[in-house]
């Protein structure tokens, strides 16, 4: 990780000065956007594929699960091996993922042995492994970060202050011991306590105690003051390398298989018959969505990051009908919610309307004394964005949207009530009936319709030259009998190509 | 069987249980090549899974089956393999063109993309099945039957020596069914061996020269003209059919 951060700055240090890093790195607005947007690419390129195989509750189960992969790895570390507890230490990135993996296996088991359905098996897997997990944190590792507050919401807005730093130059690592100059010496009763006594007692024994010996990173050393030189340092948030790690991955991973995912997903029966392996594809799209699910852990929590699988996907699958088209606008859609979002959170909507001015004229409206300052939890306000982006879609997409498809229906049904009407009078023209079954004054009662319903329709087709209404009744004109003859054979070939779907 | 041809097919003693009950048993199945075989029987019979459980798609309880002498992992290249319509999603964001591409990424293989050759192939089976105009369509936007094709089309492609089809005929439009047969009869030409699992019992003896009627075990297999009897078919679907005088089918129940 080390690496790659060192080889990530130098590359940007040919194109910025070192303090200008620095400083942008330390803006929290600037590490929880760009962190937000590499979470929402993973998300969306990993959530479109458990979309389109109608998984999408299973990254809600994995994003909990890898808490208990998260914990027992962690347990191991510390107690087991003596290791120091780093919650980003890749053996907790491997624990988690197998704990993902894990999730999927005792899903499949329970639902193979024919007693449960699927989402009755995940429904029942998954909070077990969670219980778990809770149960660990609870008895063994209260003193680490892994609180409730991180699991649900996670903590972007920190993200900035938990750093690696690089030293590029003036590069002295310093090593305090008890000869040091510099080093503070200082006397502790070594029987106080065992003897009840205090220091000043007669018979108290001392030792030197050196309070400040150890070894000292460059960056350690220029704040404890022991350089003179001031080392080139840059700081580096450590969630940025993680999430910017398994962007890579997941995006390596659509990129690669891209092929086999497609075939898998639409039609697995396939895809085994060809020698496609549909369950070594289905693990690695878990172990990926595990790998993301506990890197964006420490900055959205694992309730939140579902968002960022399902929505930019969902989204994406109303504005489009090509799946590369979809592994496209997922991402955006995705970055655009994390970026708007950190907005949002401060209190701008779409960076246009500030959220204080709509309280203030609430309040100044309803009478209501509302605290007109707006700032909400970071990873929610980006959620909230990606929905709205979402709805937009939902609401306004040319082909599926709300909107279109209640035109496409309006006009579907104007058209049932002509073709209706064009076959009735079709039907009784030039019959006995005629005189009682096409008089325009009295057609409406005939259909059961409104009289004015049978108005619109009646002038609609009079507009178009279908009906002529001649002495008060309705007749056909040449092209309305053509028009009545059209649809009736199209709708007897529509009856020789049913649709058992 | 005949000693001239050799067997495209051969299932021997083939068992697939559900939970420990017999969705097929002891299927014994010598298929020559270059036959039009139909797969006919009740429902419920095991037809589907009879295809499923040869493909390796399901695990089967017992048996051997092997393509040309070589079992299926070796003979992979030599089957194509049709679905039944309903199998998949037709809401998935993808075109027609894309789908029936779908039936070369068996020869591509891992990791190869298909390029322009595969593009080529993929147009000259959807020309086949009569869809040209429809091969940047969305799939959701087809009908029954234009699904069907696009299906056929798919295994057109894979170019194989042996189809599996998994109820092509169900619920397609009269235009369809006889580009089907059309093309089922191409295949013969060329010396394929084409096995389909079929439902309506009056077009049999039309379509195909050979039948097998299952019904869980295999009841007779042959020969359309010797094996498709009055007497096989009280077999296999007891009393549920009925005749007109001169042997036809009338209607086979469920």
């Amino acid at each position: 990780m080390m690496v790659l951060e060192r080889w990530l700055i130098e590359l940007l240090l040919n194109f910025v000065a070192r303090e200008e890093i620095n400083a942008f790195l330390r803006s929290p607005q600037h590490t929880a956007t760009i962190i937000g947007c590499l979470i929402a690419v993973s998300g969306a390129l990993l959530g479109t594929f458990l979309l389109l195989r109608g998984m999408a509750l299973t990254s809600d189960a994995i994003s909990h699960t890898v808490l208990l992969g998260i914990v027992v790895a962690f347990l191991l570390m510390t107690d087991v091996f003596g290791m120091a507890g780093d919650t980003s230490s890749p053996w907790l990135i491997l624990g988690a993922s197998l704990a993902g993996v894990g999730t999927v296996v005792l899903t499949e088991l329970l639902y193979r042995s024919g007693l449960l359905r699927q989402d009755a098996a995940l429904g029942l897997a998954f909070p077990l492994l969670f219980a778990i997990a809770v149960i660990l944190v609870s008895r063994f590792a209260e003193d680490v970060h892994l609180d409730e507050d991180a699991v649900l919401v996670g903590e972007i807005g920190l993200a900035w202050a938990n750093t690696n730093s690089h030293c590029f130059d003036n590069c002295v690592t310093v090593t305090i011991n008890p000869d040091h100059p510099q080093a503070k010496m200082a006397r502790q009763c070594r029987n106080c306590r065992e003897l009840g006594i205090s220091p000043r007692d007669e018979g108290a024994e001392f030792v030197e105690i050196c309070s400040n010996c150890g070894s000292y990173s460059p960056a350690q050393a220029w704040q404890a003051g022991y350089l003179q030189e001031e080392p080139v340092l840059v700081f580096f948030p450590k969630s940025i390398t993680v999430t910017l790690i398994m962007t890579a991955l997941s995006l390596l991973f659509v990129l690669v298989f891209y092929k086999e995912l497609k075939l898998t997903t639409f039609d697995s029966a396939l895809a085994k018959a060809l020698g496609f392996r549909p369950g070594v594809m289905n693990y690695a799209l878990m172990i990926l969505v595990s790998l993301v699910a506990v890197g964006a852990f420490d900055a959205v929590g694992s309730i939140l990051v579902i968002a960022f699988f399902i929505i930019p996907p969902a989204a994406a699958y109303l504005l489009s009908d090509r799946l590369a088209i979809m592994l496209l606008l997922g991402p955006l859609i995705g970055a655009g919610g994390a970026f708007f979002g950190y907005d949002l959170a401060r209190g701008k909507f779409f960076g246009i309307i500030e959220v204080g001015d709509i309280i203030a004229g609430v309040n100044s409206i309803s009478g209501l004394d509302l605290l007109e300052t707006w700032d909400s939890s970071i990873s929610a306000s980006m959620v909230l964005m990606i929905f709205s982006i979402f709805t937009l879609a939902w609401v306004f997409s040319p082909r599926y949207g709300l909107i279109s498809t209640m035109i496409r229906r309006a006009s579907q049904s104007r058209r049932f009530d002509d073709q209706v009407v064009l076959a009735h009078i079709h039907n009784h023209q030039f019959t006995d009936r005629h005189s009682t079954e096409l008089r325009v004054e009295t057609l409406h009662i005939h259909f059961r319709w409104t009289a004015p319903k049978m108005g619109r329709v009646l002038a609609r087709l009079r507009a178009l030259g279908f009906v002529a209404v001649v002495d008060g009744f309705a007749e056909l004109t040449e092209r309305g009998e053509t028009q009545v003859h059209a649809f009736r054979s199209a709708m007897l070939e529509a009856h020789n190509m049913p649709d058992i779907d | 069987m005949n000693d001239r041809v050799p067997l495209a097919l051969s299932v021997e003693d083939l068992t697939v249980a559900y939970h420990s009950k017999p969705a097929i048993w002891d299927i014994d199945l010598g298929v020559p090549e270059g036959v039009l075989m139909a797969i006919v029987g009740p429902n419920g019979a095991g037809k589907s899974t009879l295809i499923k459980a040869v493909l390796n798609l399901i695990p089967r309880a017992a048996g051997t089956v092997s393509f040309y002498g070589s079992p299926y992992e070796q003979a992979r290249s030599l089957v194509g393999y049709v679905p039944q319509r309903g199998s998949v999603d037709w809401d998935f964001p993808t075109s027609v063109l894309d789908v029936v591409t779908m039936g070369l990424y068996g020869k591509l293989g891992w990791l190869r993309r298909p390029g322009r050759r595969e593009r080529d192939l993929a147009l000259f089976a959807l020309n086949q099945v009569g869809l040209l105009d429809l091969v940047d369509r969305q799939i959701s936007q087809l009908s029954g039957g234009q699904q069907q094709r696009t299906f056929l089309a798919r295994a057109l492609v894979q170019d194989a020596q042996i189809y599996f089809m998994d109820e092509p005929f169900a619920a397609v439009d009269a235009i369809t069914e006889r580009a089907i047969v059309k093309i089922l009869h191409q295949l013969k030409e060329r010396g394929k061996t084409v096995l389909v699992v079929h439902h309506d019992l009056q077009t049999v003896e039309d379509y195909f020269d050979w039948v097998t009627l299952l019904n869980v075990e295999v009841v007779a297999s042959g020969p359309a003209a010797e094996v498709f009897t009055s007497g096989n078919l009280q077999k296999t679907y007891g009393g549920r059919v009925s005749y007109l005088h001169d042997g036809q089918v009338l209607a086979a129940g469920d």
